[in-house]
């Protein structure tokens, strides 16, 4: 198992290391220098001389390169171009408001999806199973600020249930603050209900077809236990995956979801960033989700070792 | 082994042998077009599209008021005059979502298209050459593919400026690893398969045996994979330019209309928001049921 992390956690680095080249060629692959392009074609010559030469862009690619590299790995993105101040201290709280949506979204959809999967599968090609299917079809292919607008149009305006605006005010108990997240949470849990459902549901069908939940039905177990220890166990590891690959990408839906609630997260942030140029914060985002995407699909890979013994024994040769 | 040992006969049975797989592969594709096409879901999602590109290409025909010039009352509720409302500007909200089908059925199939046109050679090497280059190209493909492609856009666009070719080519790359990957697994399935091997005994290039005797075969994915991209491309699209990352305000484009307009949900005037999101759903939805289709009749094989 130690082997196994180990093995996992080199190839992390070694990915970490790509990502950040991409973001690094997105941002420089472009010519002209990037003074001109934050402050405009209006400014002074030497003003777009003097904040190059502050921010280090006017020097050779290969050194920029390597620095923007010694900073990936230490965690130090740099200064922000609109405040001056330290990217992190801007990234990291609204990370961490991106995150409390992104946990509560989460924490609604695991159960329902997983729940309404195993039910599609145990009544496949029935009236159920088709009207989940296309529930989880629609549903996951709608963009999520298509999603997070109809909601906000039908209940917080319509309905009057749930507030317009997603800031949650200092200070606001844990219910209070419920109240003002209920609504974007739920236009991501529609959005990755799809997803898990149809990959439970798939899962599922298959060990309920298998030899082994054959036998274990002829040789008289209990239904239940049937499904517990033999259907399920297997069935699940292609789901925990997707769950995984799901809160990387969550990052990428957050931003419409955000946006529409006026919630001042990660996407906020990333949006306000985009409006400024502010190269380094938006930098910083993207790799911050990067290495979310890719411990949460560590974790997936854990579970399903420990879950699964031969995957483990396979993997940490 | 050379072409001039080779008798007369022996190139008439090629040539039967080579007749006989093309009309059987013909056959097999008739078939499942065949399946696909009886689909409720696939009839379903082409009379959307379809309904879709009729706006797309008249939609002078369709819309009763110019998209962008007309102006009325400001903020109507939707009526028989106005069916879909006015918006904060008291342009038809109608014209405005027949007129936006335009800019995205451009937009989304052709980087739909390029990408998986990339991903296609791409994998292909990968799979077939594999060995150090595909190491490397798996590598870069994972670490592509651990950041959502609506992030990646933006940040893209943000840097190189937002114009219509630029989506397309952003989108398209982004797509290309994505691709890839899956035209590599199944490359790989097909590369140690006999008639691989004795394409390589007859000293056929290796350009010759990927496109003309490995593609063949694996057309079934990659259609597969094309249709579930058109769909990712119209998400992807619309999504970007709901962030600003498409065409400027008072352009019809969905994405565009639901940004400009999502404010005044709250004053109620839910309709100038509601429905080019609809429309984006509907559009979305249909190829999906498409995708749908396509994929329970030909992902099997």
């Amino acid at each position: 198992m130690r082997r196994f992390v180990l093995k996992r956690i080199g190839s992390i680095a070694i990915t970490l290391w790509l990502l950040a080249t991409i973001v690094f060629v997105f941002v420089n692959v472009l010519p002209g220098d990037i003074g001109r392009k934050v402050l405009g074609p209006t400014a002074q010559p030497a003003d777009v001389a003097a904040f190059n030469a502050r921010l280090g862009t006017d020097r050779p690619l290969i050194e920029q390169y390597v620095t923007s590299m010694r900073r990936v790995f230490t965690l130090d993105f740099g200064e922000s171009f609109q405040t001056g101040g330290p990217v992190t201290d801007l990234v990291l709280p609204a990370l961490g408001r991106s995150a409390k949506l992104a946990i509560l979204a989460f924490v609604i959809t695991i159960p329902i999806s997983i729940a309404a999967g195993i039910y599609a599968a145990r009544r496949q090609d029935r009236l159920a199973d088709r009207v989940t299917v296309n529930i989880g079809l629609a549903s996951t292919s709608v963009p999520e600020f298509v999603t997070a607008s109809v909601l906000l149009a039908v209940f917080a305006v319509q309905l009057q249930l749930g507030k317009v605006y997603a800031n949650v005010p200092e200070g606001t108990s844990f219910l209070g603050q419920l109240d003002y997240l209920l609504l974007p949470a739920l236009a991501m849990v529609v959005s990755y209900f799809g997803y898990i459902a149809r990959m439970t549901r798939a899962g599922v069908i298959g060990a309920l077809h298998a030899d082994y939940t054959r036998t274990a039905t002829m040789k008289g177990m209990d239904p239940g236990q049937v499904m517990r220890r033999h259907v399920l166990r297997n069935a699940l590891a292609p789901t925990i995956t997707v769950i995984s690959v799901q809160i990387g990408y969550l990052f990428g839906g957050i931003v419409g979801v955000e946006k529409v609630f006026n919630y001042p997260g990660l996407g906020t942030m990333m949006l306000n960033a985009v409006g400024k140029k502010d190269i380094p914060v938006l930098q910083a985002s993207v790799l911050i989700v990067g290495i979310i995407y890719m411990l949460s699909t560590l974790l997936a890979d854990l579970v399903i070792a420990y879950l699964n013994p031969r995957v483990r024994l396979e993997a940490g040769r | 082994m050379s072409d001039v040992t080779k008798s007369q006969g022996e190139d008439e049975v090629i040539t039967l042998a080579v007749a006989a797989g093309v009309s059987e592969r013909r056959q097999a594709r008739k078939e499942s077009w065949r399946q696909i096409r009886r689909r409720p879901s696939f009839i379903i999602g082409v009379v959307i599209v379809t309904i879709w590109v009729l706006c797309a290409l008249f939609p002078d025909a369709i819309a009763p008021f110019d998209p962008l010039n007309y102006r009325a009352e400001l903020n109507q509720p939707p009526s028989g005059d106005h069916f879909f409302g006015t918006d904060k500007g008291g342009r038809d909200v109608f014209s405005r979502v027949i007129a936006g089908a335009r800019d995205v059925l451009k937009i989304a199939p052709l980087a739909a298209l390029l990408g998986v046109f990339g991903g296609v050679i791409l994998g292909m090497l990968m799979g077939y050459l594999r060995g150090r280059f595909d190491t490397i190209a798996s590598r870069i493909v994972e670490a592509f593919i651990s950041l959502p492609v609506v992030l990646l856009g933006l940040l893209a666009i943000t840097t190189l400026g937002n114009s219509n070719w630029v989506v397309i080519g952003v989108v398209a790359t982004l797509f290309t690893p994505i691709v890839a990957r899956t035209v590599r697994s199944a490359v790989l399935a097909e590369r140690d398969l006999d008639y691989v091997t004795s394409a390589r005994l007859r000293g056929e290039s290796g350009a010759f045996i990927m496109f003309r005797e490995i593609l063949p075969n694996v057309m079934g994915p990659i259609i597969v994979e094309l249709t579930i991209r058109v769909g990712y491309a119209v998400f992807t699209v619309a999504t970007l330019s709901f962030l600003g990352a498409g065409p400027p305000p008072p352009s019809p484009d969905w994405g565009a209309q639901v940004s400009d307009n999502y404010n005044s949900i709250v004053a109620g005037f839910w309709w100038s928001t509601f429905f080019p999101a609809a429309a984006i759903a509907s559009l979305v939805v249909a190829v999906n049921l498409i995708a749908d289709a396509v994929q329970s009749v030909l992902g099997d094989s």
